[in-house]
């Protein structure tokens, strides 16, 4: 979670982090999927330990550059180290309110939340409410899809295919 | 840095890397395109739980997560034999997939009390993954056992090679003993042979599956040595009448025939052009 920044070069880093995307999801920062884990800032010396959503994602390493230039950019900040820890392992449950209706705009649906929700054999929601249209007639198709945060569903209101984040 | 913590983390990347290696062979090819999603997209999740496995063995050994991967001989890969076996058809590819991540779903259980923050860290992490894979293993195993005959002839049929030699993922490993002692490995090898055995063994019970699946358990969990002392991968008769189970040896490194190819595949880019990135 966000903390109370204590000082203005906290605050510009943070501002800085909401500006990295990740490219597979471009429409949510860093920041709102809960990725993380803690700046510290020391002088001029910043240091961002972030935690990898899936741990055969390709989109780790990109994410790692795309951080140390946006904290480049923030001036006042001489030294840059970024870290990638497993340790807590990040979980669905750390992304932000934000986050989740900025996935729904996207068109990806966010992952469920707490209470009771039927789960079909393979491990998913057995109805998942369609971004496009708000349906709740949708099945689920498949549990793997096109990246490895993402599952198949199809809406039988709209007739559109569409994915949801996996909830891990 | 401690040499029987790296042993145990390279048998289990091994694992990953080299039967995510035989998933992705899949890709294009699998019966219909949901499952050519579904097996790609486990080939990923498993070969980065290895390239992450290998990460935290470089932060320690000081070697590039690639070279671990793929700058290895092949005596120097630590997979049981099972992971490098050929896709063959769809039955035996569904048999040794629920075979493995019954086993590995035991295995990172356990694992998740490691004395390693860090690695129990990845192993929590790999574990919320992973468990997509067996269940969409078990839907299946559920599927082809309830179907028609011919499907579930076949299944049959690849069990019986398939499951004496799952116990190879239970072989010890290397510095077996200095992995328990210092708390890497919470719970042996031989305690988790004996837990999956009774796991697989009910699972099946309960699919109605043959009990003459199991025949063959018995004699290969003892791991009969050859009279060189050696476990070795291929099933043979020596002279001296006893039959060797197939499917041992990985874990010291004596792989099948079966790895030839996978290794040259896998490791081609690497060797013909050094440095690449990807």
């Amino acid at each position: 979670m966000v903390t109370v920044p204590t000082t203005s070069l906290e605050d510009e880093v943070w501002a800085a982090l909401q500006s990295v995307k990740d490219p597979e999801i471009p429409a949510v920062s860093v920041v709102e999927m809960g990725m993380i884990k803690a700046v510290e800032v020391d002088g001029q010396a910043v240091s961002v330990t972030v935690l990898p959503t899936f741990t055969g994602c390709p989109a780790v390493p990109i994410i790692k550059e795309d951080v140390t230039s946006a904290l480049a950019r923030v001036s006042g900040v001489e030294a840059i180290q970024v870290d990638f820890t497993f340790d807590p392992p990040w979980t669905t449950e750390r992304i932000t309110e934000l986050g989740r209706k900025k996935l729904k705009e996207f068109g990806l649906a966010p992952p469920t939340g707490t209470g009771p929700v039927l789960i079909t054999e393979i491990g998913l929601p057995k109805v998942s409410i369609c971004p496009f249209c708000g349906s709740k007639k949708t099945r689920n198709e498949n549990a793997f899809g096109p990246t490895p945060c993402r599952a198949l569903y199809y809406c039988e209101d709209c007739r559109n295919p569409f994915e949801q984040f996996k909830p891990v | 840095m401690s040499a029987s913590l790296i042993s145990m983390v390279t048998a289990l990347a091994d694992d990953e890397l080299v039967l995510g290696h035989r998933h992705s062979e899949w890709t294009g090819f699998t019966p219909y395109i949901e499952e050519d999603v579904a097996f790609s997209s486990i080939a990923q999740d498993e070969i980065g739980h290895a390239a992450a496995l290998y990460a935290l063995i470089g932060q320690m050994t000081g070697d590039e997560p690639d070279k671990l991967g793929l700058g290895r001989e092949k005596s120097e890969y630590r997979h049981a034999v099972i992971c490098e076996r050929p896709n063959q058809d769809w039955a035996y590819t569904l048999a040794r997939h629920w075979l493995y991540d019954t086993a590995d779903s035991l295995r990172l259980e356990t694992l998740e009390a490691t004395a390693h923050k860090e690695l129990a860290g990845l192993i929590t992490k790999m574990r919320r993954e992973e468990r997509y894979h067996l269940l969409h293993a078990d839907a299946w195993m559920k599927r082809v056992a309830g179907g028609p005959v011919e499907g579930r002839t076949r299944l049959i049929d690849a069990l019986h090679d398939a499951f004496s030699e799952a116990m190879g993922l239970f072989e010890p490993i290397e510095l077996e003993e200095d992995a328990v002692k210092e708390g890497w490995l919470p719970v042996p090898s031989g305690e988790l042979r004996i837990r999956f055995a009774h796991k697989a063994g009910e699972a099946l019970d309960s699919l109605g599956l043959p009990t003459e699946i199991r025949s063959r358990l018995d004699q290969s969990a003892e791991f009969v040595a050859s009279s060189s002392g050696d476990l070795i991968a291929d099933g043979e008769t020596h002279e001296d009448g006893v039959s060797i189970p197939s499917g041992l040896g990985g874990r010291s490194g004596e792989h099948s025939s079966d790895f030839d190819a996978l290794w040259d595949d896998l490791t081609h880019t690497f060797r013909e052009v050094p440095g690449a990135t990807w």
